[in-house]
């Protein structure tokens, strides 16, 4: 009788958890790809340019996949593309792109200009169905107050294939209002695990840059599991140069080491006493928040933060914000916002049923 | 009393299921659901026992020759108790009307070997003839009809060769007529011929210049089965060497593979332009197969490698993980992009 209780306590628990971890990140809706596409199966880079007149293609609808739109048995190469206008779009913060899941390797052209993409084409195919495209659009690549045309190239081996799952469209974490100073863009990245790379000394001009937050999944690094380092320079802005800060990193998957100017300041097991960090297993899903030692930022001038990450299976990497610096009535005010989410349940849930596992 | 009728009500569910399993896997096989009977070849044809290549050709006059029905054993008409060769020979005329359609002869079901041939050029083969005799009674006979063999308008010929072991013999039964693919496809190359084929696996194979004239010719697209290799799961390569025309658009081109049983990897002049299912990594290693059979392969050929007005190759690399095996339906050829992207609007407004 007591392990029956126990069981239906541990299912209760799980379906609160579930519901809890879908509403992570506090993403606001600019712009609603969902709909009518136009639709052309082949393969040709001239449909990437925004002038290109698709107005005798077929349509599709979005999300789908194409073998229940007319298209049975079709593998291999289509284009997806649609023109779009926006309306003001909201300062000082980072847009995303969302594409759900895309069935097997996309590409994807905003105004021309390549954005992103997952998996890889023939004749070195890898297939990226299961990873959930997100993009972050660099700032010039998205039109404000005007047309824009996005063009997305895929390519599906066989089963299922196209933009097959949902959402469609223009996010943005509105939790970065939170922010000081955003961080968030282009850092510099490196697969590998060298313990030199935490120094502020350290030349990382050779280092390639990778969006941040995005899963190194959707930044060419497909299927990378292992050790990686991200390193960003950054000066304080003149509003911020007394008083307690903290950093911010959204959240990493799964492990991280974290340095300003060469010191370790956290990770996520630091995060335990806040409840942030739960048990084994929940390391991806805790929000990194760091509160930085007094005397460690240099005010006036350059300051280094160098993260290593592990990750151990599936998507990796630095993939949600917020990423940056908080004064400490933001802090409170971030910490106030998501701490109500963790109820009786939860704790039951960590307490018997995780542990367990 | 609820549960009796509840047990009922799953086996029926269940039997309904394995009826489902079974036509489905038949379609997929048979190759024929978008068929359309064009002309019926039912009735009499002219007919012989023995055997003689010159019967083969156009030019053989068989007005001498006893009229049969078909489809029936031949030992329901006269013939009872022979075993042997013989021969079958009826002409027909192809409307011009067909130009540009996918044409098929089903000439049903055979007791045991045959070989058929359409004004002399050989268009199918099921089954072995003695001395590496191997029937294949219960395989229904659907050949392709390349296109430059039909004579339209015209007189054509259709001669099938037979051999029969013990029991009945002959075109014992089936729709035997021509018939019409419904969506056709316009290839600027036909691949749907004989190619030289090959059991085995050697990665050299690939290779435009590697020799394969000691290679054995096989029908494309055909199943191995009904072709000599009855029971042979495993590696195996198909090869086609082919002129590409000039008076080409520029475009991207499209090779046409049809389904394959199971998974395949294909290379124009060395040059690997598709793949389907994971090969293993290393020989002996586990292979998993599931759906693969059944994707139907388009492959986008990359720019600048096929060579115009000369001679290209192409090499498909199969592995069969058990049951059917090879390329095994049509379409197969290269086409352009343009005109694939009609093929596939076309096919959406068929309904597909």
């Amino acid at each position: 009788m007591k392990t029956k209780h126990y069981k239906f306590f541990a299912f209760v628990a799980l379906i609160l958890i579930l519901g809890i971890s879908a509403q992570a990140e506090d993403l606001r809706k600019i712009v609603s790809l969902s709909g009518n596409w136009k639709f052309s199966i082949g393969d040709d880079s001239k449909w990437a340019n925004p002038l290109f007149d698709d107005s005798d293609w077929d349509q599709i609808s979005v999300p789908g996949q194409w073998e229940n739109q007319g298209y049975k048995d079709y593998n291999g190469y289509a284009w997806y593309r649609k023109s779009f206008k926006t309306g003001d779009l909201p300062a000082n913060t980072t847009i995303f792109l969302q594409l759900g899941r895309i069935d097997d390797v996309d590409m994807v052209y905003l105004n021309g200009k390549e954005l992103g993409g997952c998996g890889k084409f023939p004749p070195n195919y890898i297939t990226a169905y299961n990873q959930t495209r997100k993009y972050t659009i660099p700032a010039d690549f998205l039109k404000e107050n005007d047309e824009n045309v996005i063009a997305v190239r895929v390519y599906d081996s066989y089963l299922e294939g196209g933009i097959v799952e949902g959402p469609a469209g223009f996010y943005y974490d509105e939790d970065n209002d939170f922010l000081n100073l955003n961080l968030s863009g282009k850092w510099k990245f490196h697969t590998g695990d060298i313990k030199g790379w935490k120094s502020p000394d350290f030349n990382d001009q050779e280092w390639k840059t990778i969006n941040v937050p995005s899963a190194w999944e959707n930044e060419g690094y497909n299927d990378y599991d292992g050790y990686a380092w991200y390193r960003l320079k950054f000066n304080l802005p003149q509003n911020l140069t007394n008083g307690e800060l903290y950093l911010s990193l959204g959240k990493i998957d799964d492990v991280d080491n974290v340095y300003l100017n060469g010191k370790f300041i956290g990770n996520v097991y630091d995060l335990k006493k806040d409840g942030e960090y739960r048990s084994y297993g929940w390391e991806y899903n805790a929000r990194r928040l760091y509160k930085i030692r007094e005397g460690l930022l240099n005010r006036n001038g350059e300051n280094t933060i160098a993260i290593r990450v592990y990750d151990g299976q599936m998507q990796g990497g630095i993939y949600e914000g917020p990423i940056g610096i908080m004064s400490a009535e933001n802090y409170r005010r971030y910490k106030n916002k998501y701490h109500t989410d963790r109820s009786f349940w939860d704790y039951m849930f960590d307490k018997f049923y995780r542990n367990d596992n | 009393m609820t549960t009796l009728r509840n047990s009922t009500r799953i086996k029926t569910l269940f039997i309904s299921a394995l009826i489902c399993l079974f036509t489905q896997s038949g379609k997929a096989y048979a190759g024929e659901e978008n068929l359309v009977l064009l002309q019926s070849l039912k009735g009499n044809w002219q007919f012989s026992i023995g055997i003689n290549e010159a019967w083969i050709s156009p030019k053989f006059n068989d007005s001498e020759w006893e009229t049969i029905k078909v489809p029936s054993p031949w030992e329901n008409q006269g013939f009872n108790g022979y075993n042997g060769y013989a021969f079958y020979r009826k002409k027909i005329t192809v409307p011009s009307l067909y130009k540009g359609r996918m044409l098929y002869l089903n000439m049903g079901y055979i007791d045991d070997v045959d070989e058929v041939y359409l004004n002399g050029h050989k268009i199918g083969s099921t089954g072995g003839f003695p001395p590496d005799y191997n029937t294949a009674y219960n395989a229904e006979r659907i050949y392709y009809v390349p296109e430059q063999y039909i004579n339209f308008d015209g007189s054509n010929l259709i001669a099938v060769k037979v051999y029969d072991s013990t029991q009945e013999g002959g075109i014992v039964s089936g729709e035997i007529g021509l018939y019409g693919g419904k969506a056709s496809v316009n290839f600027d190359v036909n691949l749907q011929t004989t190619w030289k084929f090959q059991p085995g696996d050697d990665l050299r194979r690939k290779e435009s210049d590697f020799d394969d004239s000691g290679w054995v010719e096989i029908f494309v697209p055909a199943k191995w089965e009904d072709q000599g290799y009855r029971d042979y799961d495993g590696y195996a390569w198909y090869r086609k060497s082919f002129i590409f025309p000039t008076n080409n658009e520029n475009g991207k081109m499209v090779l046409l593979m049809g389904k394959i049983d199971d998974i395949d990897q294909v290379y124009i002049n060395g040059t690997l332009v598709g793949s389907t299912g994971n090969f293993p990594s290393r020989p002996g290693a586990e292979v998993y197969t599931g759906q693969e059979f059944d994707a139907f392969r388009g492959y986008y050929i990359p720019d600048g490698l096929l060579k115009k007005n000369q001679k290209n190759v192409i090499a498909v690399r199969v592995l069969d993980t058990g049951g059917v095996g090879g390329i095994y339906e049509g379409p197969v050829g290269i086409i352009t992009q343009t005109k694939y992207i009609e093929y596939w609007r076309k096919m959406k407004k068929s309904g597909n």
